[in-house]
């Protein structure tokens, strides 16, 4: 208590004014705060915990007997799958390419929107549209639009010529995983619009004016002015959208199911067989720690690498 | 200027040609998501399909509204999204409240921390633990399991857009109020609400928006058709061998409609709200 007694004096000392609850404010701040901290326990922090211990027993979703300590078993377990290593692949190769091609969409677009153009409030309000409709939407529509038989995507690709007959895009083993990737980034890459706009706005004019006077072209005053300024908006996009499009589950459970052959399997995809179709939450949990710590490894190395850079 | 004419002309038609291309990017698959919907199923389902419809109908919605779940779906998506918006603000003014007054506590750090870190944590991996709890509290298929999840994974991003707008609001209101004899409670239902309502609606608004687009634990934690909401169902329209992609297109509008209405209503303030909460991270 001696802690939160420290800064009450203080806050006192602020106002200046004695009111019975203003001299607990950490009390009623605690009242405040109260449900929120109770779901972040219950439905965040103990499951998580959960998930780290269940990965080292024997739990089964559907046979109350199984049970007990398991060592490394369910480790061993996802590490002989046959289909750990390519969807782990997989996982690497959908992120990469999803969060790039999200990115130069992104800022194709808001350098565009950024333009002085007549009309810019109504493409800004059309361009942001995908990314406000159900992934499930999304999804289910552009299968439609890609379909082998009926599709219209398929049909116009043959009568320009790009393909000589009709492709079953999103069934095939060799194409699944990539357009899945092209739809998740159709629909992703307006949020980067939207981020990326503001930061432009945000970066003063008569910078630009001045290093125009001085005579530097556009492309140069892109790379000098308007990068450097959009580098910090940047970073943050690209880490929450590395982080979101890993585990992202909607996508490819939607359009694929992870088939054909787990040809477009990814790790989250993997996770929910494993619980809900094989009922094996050993396996599961331990897969989920496992891509907990990629996850986590991966932002220690980043926030290493940002301190090592602001250190120098 | 430096820049001449010649330049600038060219700037924008290269600008509009850009943006267009966008334009036709994003808004193609819905027309033709429309389009599908309003043709016969014998102009659906053609090798060589066409925007134009010859006889253009409203059965597709008429059958999905009357022969199928839909209108139950639609049903319980609406008390899911409207209950969790509810909660979620509700418990999210007060929390952002509290955060905003007294940042300086090492309570209010620390939950503030917290909130960060628990706004990181993937929801599928918590898939499973979740499952077993709702199972344990004999949750599986209500709607209150739906709502306590989609507020619990929601309620850091609302605490962060409310914060935006509390700390907006002048230290002094507050003190004037007090001086008038206004409880806290009262200052935070007669002033500090009413003050804020436009960043309050935009973050409801939000919240509707992901309550009602949200698909992974719709799926999980509920199995009764009965309870079902929206975007799984969608998923079932689609059948293992053969769509009927005229009634799933005709579905899919009506499932997008309150989502576009909202936002069309809202779109400037959730831009806004967005892009400050983007900036933040």
């Amino acid at each position: 208590m001696t802690t939160m007694n420290t800064p009450l004096t203080k806050d006192k000392a602020e106002t200046g004014r004695s009111s019975k609850i203003k001299r607990h404010p950490a009390w009623t701040a605690l009242l405040f705060f109260l449900p929120v901290i109770l779901l972040l326990v219950l439905l965040i922090a103990w499951p998580l915990l959960s998930v780290l211990l269940q990965g080292f027993q024997y739990v089964s979703l559907v046979d109350p007997l199984a049970g007990g300590f398991a060592g490394l078993d369910n480790f061993r377990f996802v590490f002989e799958d046959e289909g750990f290593l390519p969807a782990l692949w997989n996982t690497f190769v959908w992120t990469g390419l999803s969060v790039s091609g999200e990115y130069i969409l992104g800022l194709v677009s808001a350098l565009a929107l950024f333009q002085p153009v007549k009309g810019r409030a109504i493409f800004r309000g059309i361009i942001v549209i995908p990314w406000v409709i159900p992934i499930v939407v999304a999804g289910l529509n552009w299968i439609w639009l890609l379909n082998p038989d009926y599709g219209i995507i398929n049909s116009w690709l043959v009568d320009i010529g790009w393909l000589e007959q009709k492709r079953d895009w999103v069934g095939s083993i060799d194409t699944s995983l990539l357009t899945v990737t092209f739809v998740n980034i159709w629909r992703s890459f307006p949020f980067y619009t939207i981020a990326l706009l503001a930061a432009l706005m945000a970066v003063p004019k008569d910078l630009h004016e001045a290093a125009a006077l001085d005579g530097a072209g556009a492309v140069r005053r892109f790379w000098v002015i308007t990068m450097p300024e959009l580098k910090a908006v940047s970073t943050v996009l690209i880490v929450v959208h590395i982080i979101s499009t890993a585990i992202n589950f909607d996508f490819i459970w939607v359009m694929t199911q992870g088939g054909p052959l787990n040809a477009s399997e990814t790790l989250p995809i993997m996770i929910y067989k494993y619980a809900m179709q094989d009922f094996d939450i050993g396996a599961a949990s331990a897969l989920a720690s496992m891509t907990m710590s990629i996850l986590a490894v991966g932002f220690i190395i980043y926030f290493y690498s940002l301190k090592r850079r602001r250190g120098n | 200027m430096v820049i001449t004419k010649k330049v600038r002309t060219f700037q924008t038609v290269f600008t509009y040609l850009v943006l267009l291309s966008f334009a036709v990017y994003c808004l193609f698959p819905f027309l033709w998501m429309l389009d599908t919907a309003l043709k016969p199923p014998v102009e659906v389902m053609v090798a060589k399909p066409t925007f134009l419809i010859k006889a253009p109908t409203l059965a597709n919605f008429r059958h999905v509204l009357v022969d199928s779940a839909f209108m139950t779906y639609f049903r319980n998506s609406i008390i899911v999204a409207v209950f969790t918006t509810l909660l979620t603000v509700t418990l999210g003014v007060f929390a952002s409240y509290a955060l905003s007054r007294w940042s300086q506590l090492k309570l209010t750090k620390a939950v503030s921390g917290a909130l960060l870190v628990s706004q990181m944590i993937p929801g599928v991996l918590l898939l499973v633990p979740l499952y077993i709890l709702m199972r344990n509290l004999g949750l599986l298929s209500t709607y209150a399991a739906l709502i306590i999840v989609y507020c619990t994974f929601m309620v850091p991003l609302v605490i962060f857009m409310l914060k935006g707008f509390f700390d907006g609001i002048p230290r002094e209101l507050e003190e004037a109020a007090d001086v008038d004899g206004c409880s806290r409670l009262g200052y935070i239902f007669r002033i500090l609400i009413p003050v804020s309502i436009p960043g309050i609606l935009a973050t409801s608004v939000f919240a509707f928006i992901a309550a009602w687009n949200e698909f992974m634990f719709g799926y999980v934690l509920i199995n009764d058709d009965a309870r079902r909401t929206l975007t799984p169902g969608i998923l079932i329209f689609k059948g293992a061998h053969q769509t009927d992609w005229a009634s799933l297109t005709a579905a899919s509008v009506m499932a997008v409609l309150p989502v576009a209405i909202g936002f069309i209503f809202l779109q400037r303030y959730l831009v806004e709200g967005l892009s400050a909460g983007a900036v933040k991270g």
